[in-house]
């Protein structure tokens, strides 16, 4: 999933201050899951909001409305009948979100609430860590199931450096070494032979380097 | 007197860009510079350009320097973070190289390492204020630098197509001159009608305007200018004098010394860009009449 965290409550107050009428919107997806944007935090930030407004004598309404999905033109036409009203719409969408809202509602203010961080994967309760860069050409097999791009802190492809200590990342004790994590988990496997095999200079065109991407798939196009 | 002092001091400066090998043969790049030496006031060595990897602007800036050459070498973030763009930056200041131009780099996707991934941490205005900064004795994390360098410092106008497009070129500039930039390196000229409205505007940087004068060395790249860049105004005239001509490279020699002649009563200097053919500069500067 996405995930995401919610910007400190003064930058948001700074985006929406010129404005009287907010129309709050979430995102039943990713930043429902990680706990960053759903219909229960928009509930939250609507309230912080509106206290922190009336403190300094301002009566900001909010209009609260969550989608299924942020970045679905499909969804986002719910909204239609909603914004003619507000000066302004805060999303607390990622920014894929965000940017969906912005296009479908040209001539409205769209700021963001939170921060998108990265695509990534619940640990545990309350902890989610990265997992993918969407780098567009899958290393996964030839890696025994543990991304280096986006979990080996300097990108290494070829094993791990000298900063790997009781299979930790030197740059942090909670951060794993994906190079220790790559070799026991192909040791457990009985695939070390995979270890062995050289990783080439990566082809970084499938991620981001040739520009903006963008998928099409002739069979459902329209 | 260096490039800056005859810049500041109203002198008319004539540059040429000098690219520096695909490899470690440098015996073309050195000869070719030995023969413009003493025949224009510097060179600018680009780091890159066009997105062809080469040796690096730094070595060839270098090399340059210890001839009595002085160099002007290109920097942008395309390929550097701010790491390695100020190391580097502090190793041309100890090699002797005193003129930095702040540049666009190519998309790397248009260039001939299309796999790399492009770095792009610090834009132009980045790289124009980490210069600010380190000579200002700091480096952008705030620590202090052992020894302080001075740079001479350009910037670039991209390409405009339009009149829009000339203005925000030139508010762009306006930024980049505040952010340190000392000259502005501006785009081919090929129409100096269209030349003298552009410095009506940009008399009002109040820097000296370097534009480029760039060697047409066939009738094919003229007219792929002409239909790719309408901004860049080769008129059909132009054209037609190429295809005419007897000497079709040598009529480009021509045009360009002609431009670069003209251009002494309009600009600051001149960038003379061969695009590989710096052999063919001594001719240029012989038809300028330099």
């Amino acid at each position: 999933m996405i995930t995401a965290e919610r910007k400190p409550l003064e930058e948001i107050i700074e985006y929406i201050r010129p404005f009287q009428k907010i129309l709050l919107i979430g995102c039943n997806e990713c930043v429902t899951v990680c706990s960053a944007g759903g219909r229960k935090e928009v509930g939250v930030l609507s309230s912080l909001l509106q206290m922190s407004f009336l403190k300094q004598g301002k009566n900001l309404q909010i209009r609260e409305h969550t989608l299924e999905r942020q970045c679905d033109p499909e969804y986002v036409e719910e909204l239609v009948s909603m914004v003619d009203g507000v000066d302004a719409i805060l999303s607390m969408a990622c920014g894929c979100g965000v940017q969906e809202i912005c296009r479908r509602f040209k001539n409205k203010p769209v700021f963001p609430a939170v921060n998108t961080k990265f695509m990534g994967a619940s640990e545990r309760q309350g902890v989610w860590a990265e997992r993918c860069q969407g780098c567009g050409n899958c290393l996964l097999g030839v890696t025994g199931g543990i991304c280096p791009i986006a979990r080996c802190s300097k990108q290494l492809m070829n094993g791990p450096c000298g900063g790997s200590t009781n299979g930790k990342c030197e740059i942090s004790p909670d951060v794993d070494c994906a190079w220790q994590l790559i070799w026991d988990r192909l040791k457990a496997l009985g695939m070390e032979d995979r270890y062995e095999e050289i990783i080439p200079a990566k082809d970084w065109r499938p991620g981001r380097a040739a520009g903006p991407r963008k998928i099409i798939r002739e069979d459902l196009a329209e | 007197m260096n490039i800056q002092k005859r810049l500041q001091s109203g002198k008319f400066v004539v540059l040429a860009e000098m690219n520096t090998p695909k490899g470690v043969d440098i015996s073309r790049f050195m000869t070719y510079a030995q023969h413009i030496r003493g025949r224009i006031d510097g060179v600018v060595v680009p780091d890159m350009d066009n997105g062809v990897m080469r040796m690096s602007a730094l070595a060839g800036g270098a090399l340059l320097q210890q001839q009595g050459i002085e160099t002007l070498i290109n920097v942008y973030g395309r390929d550097r973070n701010r790491m390695a763009l100020q190391g580097d930056m502090l190793a041309a200041h100890v090699l002797g190289i005193q003129n930095l131009i702040v540049v666009q780099g190519e998309n790397m996707a248009c260039s001939d390492h299309r796999d790399a991934p492009p770095v792009n941490d610090l834009d132009e205005m980045g790289v124009l204020n980490a210069i600010r900064n380190l000579q200002a004795g700091k480096d952008m994390a705030g620590f202090d630098l052992d020894g302080v360098p001075q740079f001479y410092v350009g910037c670039h106008m991209a390409p405009f197509a339009d009149n829009a497009a000339m203005d925000a070129e030139i508010e762009l500039a306006r930024g980049k001159i505040a952010a340190g930039a000392g000259f502005v390196i501006t785009p081919p000229v090929f129409d100096m009608r269209r030349f003298g409205e552009f410095m009506k505007k940009a008399a009002a940087l109040q820097v000296p305007i370097i534009p480029t004068v760039f060697l047409i060395k066939s009738v094919a790249v003229a007219r792929y200018i002409a239909t790719n860049e309408p901004g860049a105004h080769i008129s059909e005239d132009l054209i037609r004098r190429i295809r005419t001509s007897s000497d079709r490279e040598m009529e480009g020699v021509r045009i360009a010394g002609e431009t670069i002649a003209q251009l002494r009563k309009e600009a600051g200097g001149v960038l003379l860009q061969t695009l590989g053919w710096e052999h063919r500069l001594p001719a240029i500067l012989d038809a300028a009449g330099l």
